[in-house]
Parts: C-alpha cells; structure tokens; sequence
C-alpha cells in the first residue's frame, strides 16, 4: 500500500528532492567506488606482482616477462630469506626499536604540542618557527655531529642511537600535527579543566588525549613507518649483524644474484607485513573516527 | 641528483675528516684486541669473509675481528665517510682502486709499504704488480690488493653452436665481434635480423652482444686503437677522447645500437637488464669482468665459456681491482695488519676464490685450483690471467667516481639516440673538465 502511494506520488509529482539526493548520492558513492577500485588496481599491481614473484622458483635465470602464478609455487622462499638475510634477527631487533621509539614519539611530541597550546603567543610562535627550521635541515647535515655525539657516549653500535630521535618526537612534523589538532579543541574545555584544578598534566591526558584519539593513531602509524623503515641510522650506527634492522638485512638481501630475486621478494614481503598491519588497525581507528562521531566528524 | 648528492656528502665528510686527523705513524698498537673490518657484497661473498674472519681467529687468540658487513659499494662508502670524520672508523676496509683516490687524497689511509717490506707472511712480488701500481698514491702503497681482474666477453656457446658461428678466439679483432655479433642477432624463426630500427629492434629474438655504454667499457677499446682516455695519467687535467684513434674507437662502440643493431635497445636493457638477458639464452656474448660468473654458473641453463676482449690495434684490458686499506685513524694498525696477513695470504685467498667472483691478486693462488677449477665454469679462466700484463688502469685521481657518474648518460645519448661522436665527446669534456680541476691526484 505504501509503496504504491509512494509510486503514485513519485509519478505525479516527479521525484522528491530527497529521492533525487537519494540517487545523486547512489551516483557519487558509485564514482567514488569506481574510483578506490581503480587507485587500488594501480597501487596494488606491485603488490601482487612482488607476492607472485617472492613464489617463483629460485636458481632460475628471471621471467621475460611478469609470472603472475609461478610454476612451480616455493613457498620455500620464506624460509630460506629469513635465513640467509638474518631477518628473523632483524625483525626482532626492529620490534624492539619500535616498540619503545613509537609510543615515545608519541608521549613526546603531544606533550610537546600541548605544550605550545599552553604557552603565551609569542614562545608558541617562536617555537613553530624554530620547529619550521629544524624540519629544513637535511638529515645528512647532522649525520657526522650525531655520529660523534652517540661515539662520545659509547652507544655506537648499539640499538640506542635508533631509538632516540623519539626522545625529541622523531619529527617537528609530529609535533606541529598534535599542536594543530589541540588548537581544535575549545579552549573553553582546557579553561574549565583549570578552573576545578586540574594540572596541566592531568588535562593533557583526561581532556585533551581523549579527543585527539585519530591523531594519535595517524602520528603513531606514521612513527612506525618511519621506525620501521629507517636505513640511514642503523647503517650509520651498527656494525654487529646481530643487531642489524629489518632495513639493512632486506638491503643485504638485495645484492644476491639476479638468479636469486625471489628469496629478496620474499624478505621484501616479510619485511612489508607489519607495516600494512600496523597502518589497518590505525585506520580502523582514524578514519572511523573521521566518518562518525567525534570531534573532527563535525 | 641523488648520486651527486651522496658524492658532495662524502666530500663534505672527508674534508671534516682531513681536519680532523692527525699525522699517521706507521704500524703501532700491540698486534692484540679487537679490530672492525669493513667489507660489502652479496651474501656470498658475505660469507666467505666471515669464513676468512673464523678461520683467522682460530689461527690465534690475540687479535679478533668484528666484520662489519655493507651490501653494496655506496652504502660502505656513507660507512666509511661518516666514521672517519666522526674520528671512529672502522680498521681495515675494502676498496675499489677507482674509488680510494677520494680517501687517499685527505690522507685518511695508512700506507702499508715498511709493513709489506718487512712482512714474513708474504713478498711484494707475490702479487700482480699491475694491481699493486694501481695503489700507490704520491710514491707509497696504500692498500693491498685482494683481487685483479679484467674484462672479458662471455659467450653462449650453444648458440654459436646452433647457428653455427666460430666461436671468438685469442687475438680477434673488433670487425670480427661485429661480423660475429650481426650473424647471432636473430629473430623468432632463427633468422639473422638487421634490428636498427626500433620495429627491427622488436623482431629481435637474440641479441647478437650486451655491452652498458660506460667509460670503463670504452677504455680498453680506445686503448686499443691507440688513443688515450686522459691527457696525462699522472696529473689528468681532461679527458683525451678528440685524438682521431679515440674517436675512431668510440665511433666504432656507439655504432653498436644504431649503425648495427646488435645490441638491444635501451628500454629493453630497462625491462631486462644483459646479465639477465644472457642467462636467459638470448643474448649470445655480454662484456663483463669476473664479477659476472657466479650467476651465470648458477643460472644460466646452457653451454658458456669466456673470450678475450677483441683487439684494434694491440691487446689491451682494463683493470679491476679491490683492496684491503687500514685507516690513519685505525688505534690498531699492527693488529690490523696481522689480520691483513692472513686474509691475503694463500689460505684467505683461496677462501674468497672459491666465491667464483674474483680473480686472487696472488700470482700463485691465482694459478692454483682454487681459481683455475677444471670442473667449474668457465673452462677458459686462463683468459683472466692471460689478460693481466695488458691490462691498464683509470688514472688515480680523487673525483673519478664523479667522472665515471657524469660520463655515463652521455654515453647512452650517443649509443641509444645516435648523437654523434663530436657531439658526444664535446659533452663529455664539459661535463668532466671542472671534475678534472677539482680532483687531486698522487
């Protein structure tokens, strides 16, 4: 019955508006469909073409042209890449540098953020500034004084050079990102936090964490690829292959003969996992947040 | 960009170095405790240094060695830089001689000639003077050679012998690898194909030769003609290629895609680059120094073996070597060079030969089994001997790295878009001329 007075409306009247946003709104979701399909078919092309590859049979002179299911299929691969590029060891010591270096970065650079929120104007804007200049300066600039700095303190050849950049935030740019994401946030909130006597520590975490919660995610996703995929330092600052990073033993792995490739495929595929792990869980959790409800949703 | 990047980094870095150090003083330390020894390659080779390093401690319990392992040359380069201007690198490392002029230059290596006159382990002669020469900077030995090669063709001897072609033989000249590389260059039905034109080009089912278009490609062939690569090996102010015998020389090389078509195009050496195609069966002869037999013992499925380098006028190779350096800085150079003893005495040496990629600068290990390997591929590794007294080298000068950076693309413009040979050798005078001024030489 309702749907034939529905259809009776629809025919003599012509479409409601709301019925014509209905179907411009079907209209964009299958553009916007269309469109991730194809982003996906282009990003995801070397994706596929690195996990068939890391299948094909080593010891055999390399495809002509791309295999997309090798005959026969080496799983074998996996294991003998763990072995001769040391990864299992170098996966354990990137676990480790990650796990300390990323949620410091994070603890470090919200403080650091907050921080200037706090401060009167004109520190903030001198801070931004200096933040600003530090982001220009090339790493390689500060590749000879750091390297004497962690000599002078015996930490060379150790995972301890690798892990303190966080104490500094890893990056400016992380800072200045959860300083942006604070100054969301009514002051009003931080003022009346004040007002009932909050510290200002206790209305970091209870008052401004909580409603930063898909930055922080974004920050700390972005940290551990940063971490994860650091070559420069490791290869600057450790010599014992015991404490090699996933980085260098994937690096390593690369110079075995062209013969060979699959084996460095598979390492490559390893060495990929954690990253497209660690970037679906943050996902879930920032763009969800920036589809639904929350702060940065209105 | 990025190589230039590096290469001005480096600069940067040894100049912080050279202020930095103090003067050198000869072997001291007292041949006990611990020494970092900085090496690259691939897992291989990795390997076998590591075998080396074993081996060497269970010789003696004073000295241990830390290998520090680089994957390839650029990263062992940034290694080494940063740790020597940082005042902490590494003790012994391993060093190409194209490469260590840089280093030589600020006086960051520790010569070794009182060391090796006064050595019990091993004489001067006992290695190829040629790749010795190729170390000495401003009249000392700065490093010890590990290896000597030079550059022969390979050939896929199934080939040759399926469209029944001679195989190349000592003393053949260019025009015979050209005869030779046209008559194997084929398409799908076997038929010889003139690929010059691109549309020919993808007819091509076998290439008749692989060669990259470098200057240490061009070099023994300018040689050879009679030319030079430099104005003055000693002192080089420029490059020498506007004789009429270097030109002739490098006429005859960039012919090779466009005049005769027996090489593959540059987008096809992108897609697949020659060692693959050779291992691949299709490309029937590649120039290439020893570094290349490994993979083709591995891989290659067919019947291939090694030729001399072809001749225009007289026999010329070019050398390849790498060696083993101490640093100045180094708190343990006697320690270092008991290490240094050992590895390039005959039993470290016959170690790394068994890798299959390098020829030992040892005279009598080279001539040993560890190298010439009856059972191994190729069955003529005498013609990496044979070569030796023709070789020569690229002169010594600091920013050769950058030369041979620079010289690269232009030679591709002339092999693959057919630039001709003024063109070709005004570009890279330009290119090379500041370099040239830049660089300092012994």
């Amino acid at each position: 019955m309702n749907t034939a007075v529905a259809q009776t409306r629809g025919r003599g009247r012509g479409p409601s508006p709301r019925a014509a946003a209905r179907g411009g709104t079907a209209r964009g979701g299958t553009a916007r469909s269309l469109g991730a399909i194809l982003v996906v078919v282009v990003f995801a092309a070397p994706i596929v073409l690195l996990v068939s590859g890391s299948f094909r049979q080593p010891g055999l002179a390399p495809p002509p042209t791309p295999e997309l299911v090798p005959d026969p299929l080496t799983p074998g691969n996996y294991g003998r890449a763990l072995e001769i590029g040391g990864l299992t060891r170098a996966t354990v010591n990137s676990a480790i540098v990650s796990g300390l270096a990323v949620p410091l970065s994070v603890l470090v650079a919200s403080l650091a953020g907050f921080a200037l929120t706090q401060a009167p104007a004109r520190v903030t804007r001198a801070l931004i500034a200096a933040s600003f200049v530090a982001l220009m300066v090339p790493a390689t600039a500060l590749l000879v004084p750091r390297f004497v700095l962690f000599r002078t303190l015996g930490l060379t050849d150790t995972l301890v050079p690798l892990v303190a950049p966080a104490l500094l935030g890893t990056s400016p740019f992380y800072v200045l990102v959860f300083y942006v994401a604070f100054r969301q946030i009514p002051g009003e909130l931080f003022d009346a936090s004040r007002l009932e006597g909050a510290s200002p520590w206790r209305t970091w975490r209870r008052v401004a964490m909580p409603l930063v919660r898909p930055v922080t995610f974004a920050v700390a996703a972005l940290a551990f690829i940063f971490t994860w995929s650091n070559f420069l330092d490791p290869l600057i600052y450790v010599y014992n292959r015991d404490l090699f990073t996933v980085p260098l033993a994937l690096r390593s792995l690369s110079t075995v003969d062209i013969s060979d490739y699959p084996l460095f495929l598979a390492g490559a595929v390893i060495a990929s996992v954690p990253v497209l792990v660690v970037f679906a869980f943050a996902q879930r959790n920032f763009l969800q947040r920036y589809r639904g409800s929350g702060w940065l949703g209105r | 960009m990025a190589r230039t990047l590096t290469r001005a980094l480096v600069a940067v870095l040894l100049a912080f170095a050279a202020a930095c150090s103090g003067g050198g003083d000869g072997a001291q330390g007292t041949s006990k405790g611990t020494i970092r020894f900085l090496v690259f390659g691939d897992p291989g080779e990795l390997a076998a240094y590591r075998q080396v390093v074993a081996a060497f401690q269970g010789s003696q319990s004073d000295v241990k060695v830390q290998l520090v392992e680089a994957s390839d040359r650029a990263d062992l380069i940034a290694r080494l830089s940063t740790s020597i201007a940082g005042g902490s690198p590494p003790d012994v490392f391993l060093m190409n001689y194209r490469y260590y002029g840089q280093f030589a230059a600020k006086s960051a290596i520790e010569p070794v000639d009182t060391l090796l006159a006064a050595s019990k382990a091993f004489r001067e002669r006992g290695f190829y003077p040629q790749a010795l020469d190729a170390f000495r900077w401003r009249g000392h030995l700065q490093c010890l050679p590990q290896n000597i090669s030079s550059l022969a063709v390979y050939y896929n001897r199934d080939l040759f012998a399926k469209y029944g072609v001679a195989p190349p033989r000592a003393g053949w000249t260019w025009n015979d690898m050209i005869t030779t590389a046209v008559q194997l260059t084929r398409d799908r039905a076997g038929r010889v194909v003139r690929a010059k034109e691109s549309e020919a080009a993808a007819a091509a089912a076998v290439y008749g030769l692989g060669v990259e278009p470098s200057l240490i490609r061009v070099a023994p062939f300018v040689w050879s003609n009679g030319g030079q690569l430099v104005d003055n090996d000693r002192k080089p102010t420029r490059l020498a290629l506007n004789s009429p015998e270097a030109k002739e020389a490098l006429r005859s090389f960039l012919d090779l895609r466009l005049a005769y078509g027996v090489i593959p195009t540059d987008q096809e050496v992108e897609a697949e680059d020659d060692e693959a195609r050779f291992t691949n069966g299709r490309l029937a002869m590649v120039l290439s120094s020893r570094r290349a037999t490994p993979t083709f013992r591995k891989a290659a499925k067919f019947d291939w073996d090694v030729a001399p380098l072809p001749v225009f006028d007289q026999q010329v190779g070019i050398l390849h070597s790498d060696a083993y350096c101490i640093t100045r800085a180094s708190s343990n150079k006697a320690a270092a060079w008991r290490f240094l003893e050992y590895a390039l005495g005959e039993r470290g040496q016959h170690v790394v030969a068994r890798t299959g990629r390098t020829v030992p600068s040892m005279i009598k290990v080279s001539r040993s089994s560890a190298f010439l390997d009856s059972a191994q591929k190729p069955r003529s590794a005498q013609v990496f001997l044979d070569a030796i007294p023709t070789v020569r080298r690229t002169p010594s000068i600091s920013t050769w790295p950058e030369i041979e950076d620079v010289t690269g693309g232009i030679l591709e413009l002339g092999l693959y878009r057919g630039e001709s040979v003024d063109q070709v050798v005004a570009k890279l005078d330009a290119a090379t001329r500041p370099l040239f001024a830049r660089g300092q030489s012994p």
